[in-house]
């Protein structure tokens, strides 16, 4: 953890300016009546130019999009991260990180496969904290110990070797892949404490809300599913939606588990739109796409409330995700021949 | 000590105006000679912490003006003016020295 003076100020006022050059309703709605290759045009004359341009001679068409986007959000992130200083950079690294352990993810997988360094190198957002360098020698290696080895030091290093007892065993990736996702989640609210005001208590709860939301997003898919899979191992422990004993009774029952969620005081009255389509029975991924909105609706009024605190950070980080889900969203529905209506249903858009 | 939340700073600057009050009250009755501080001193002194005040407040101005400027989305002379816009209030502090 660093410590010393952070910087809220400097961070947020080029957050802010970035913000605002995001897309717009206006620019989506163009964007969707546009093919593969008029949206890389688009995208061209936005900020998207710069990584348009240096992938635009490799790929092509929706994979040039998709590159280009993952570019993009890893250039804003990192910057995010060099621009923070202390008690600030730690709060950032801490959501940021979620990004290592999908590269880590990534890197396991390729490994496991035998894939190209090549090839595993395109598919990766760098916008952890991990740097290019420990990044591309984690490509490089071989074979999983290696990688494991070169973590050490790290956050993940404690979890994922006990994991990886339990992968020689097993040969499956699931262990190794859990582990990652526990030792992110534990240290998203580790030694935060839990402070009852101000934007301190706000950071908490937002993490608190991430947390929620995966467990009802896990809850819901296993409900739904009806997959005969143990729910205590899809659990992340530090959300006040459900505790584990919860989760176990609830999974059985699909509407006690959506009445559940509907009478959290926390959430109930935020979602309660989204949470009356969802007992209509149909489609989950509206009903995710209504947490999503909600987050980054709640981020977004967070920011106007503490503006010198992470929150504008936050609000941002979240915004760009969603924009880059969105445009992705977009080019591939069209790739697939999805009409318009189809497509933005797929969209969150606030 | 370094002085890193808003908070502490006003403690600082309390501290130091009940200082100066205290001064000049008790030298008084000691008998010879005038307050332990001078009119002037003490005007020299208000001057001097509202120009403390204006610097903290300029600091974090500053910093959001050059996080703007990087990314062109405002002019520099509306940043500089915003920079020293709490420059105004060591003007105030100097009608301490007139009367």
């Amino acid at each position: 953890m660093s410590t010393g003076a952070s910087n809220p100020e400097y961070v947020n006022a080029r957050v802010r300016s970035r913000r605002a050059a995001m897309l717009s309703d206006e620019d989506y709605r163009k964007l969707i009546r546009m093919g593969p290759s008029e949206i890389a045009r688009f995208m061209e004359e936005t900020e998207y130019e710069q990584e348009i341009n240096a992938l635009g001679t490799r790929f092509s068409g929706v994979d040039l999009i998709e590159y280009a986007l993952n570019r993009n959000l890893a250039k804003h992130f990192d910057d995010l991260l060099e621009w923070s200083e202390g008690q600030l950079y730690d709060r950032i690294v801490r959501y940021l990180r979620k990004f290592d352990v999908w590269n880590l993810k990534t890197i396991v997988r390729g490994i496991y496969t035998d894939s190209d360094p090549e090839e595993i190198s395109t598919d990766l957002i760098r916008a952890g904290e991990l740097d290019d360098g420990t990044i591309d020698r984690l490509v490089e290696v071989d074979s999983i110990e290696d990688v494991i080895e070169i973590l050490d030091g790290t956050i993940f290093a404690e979890q994922l070797e006990d994991a990886y007892e339990e992968f020689e065993e097993s040969g499956a990736l699931v262990p190794l892949e859990n582990a990652l996702d526990r030792a992110f989640y534990e240290n998203l609210l580790e030694d935060l404490g839990r402070p009852r005001e101000g934007p301190e208590a706000k950071y908490v709860e937002f993490l608190e809300a991430e947390i929620d939301f995966l467990n009802a997003r896990n809850a819901l898919r296993l409900a739904r599913s009806g997959a005969d899979l143990d729910p205590a191992a899809y659990y992340i422990d530090g959300g006040v939606l459900f505790d584990e004993s919860d989760l176990n009774r609830l999974v059985g029952d699909y509407d006690a588990l959506v009445d559940h969620i509907a009478e959290n005081k926390r959430y109930g009255d935020r979602l309660s739109e989204a949470l009356d389509r969802l007992r209509d029975a149909d489609s989950l991924i509206q009903f995710e796409h209504a947490l999503d909105a909600a987050l980054l609706e709640y981020a977004d009024t967070l920011s106007s409330v503490y503006p010198t605190s992470i929150s504008p950070v936050l609000s941002f980080v979240l915004a760009k995700e969603r924009e880059v889900e969105n445009i992705r969203a977009i080019a591939r529905g069209r790739e697939v021949g999805l009409d318009e209506n189809e497509i933005e249903e797929e969209l969150v858009i606030l | 000590m370094t002085i890193e939340t808003l908070p502490e700073m006003a403690l600082v600057l309390n501290s130091l105006a009940e200082n100066a009050v205290a001064l000049q009250e008790t030298a008084a009755p000691a008998g010879n000679g005038g307050p332990a501080i001078e009119q002037g001193a003490a005007a020299a002194l208000g001057i001097g912490l509202a120009a403390i005040g204006a610097g903290y407040a300029e600091r974090a101005i500053g910093a959001s003006v050059v996080g703007a400027l990087a990314e062109d989305s405002i002019s520099p002379g509306i940043g500089i003016l915003l920079t020293v816009l709490p420059e105004t209030l060591v003007i105030f502090a100097l009608v301490a020295l007139f009367v």
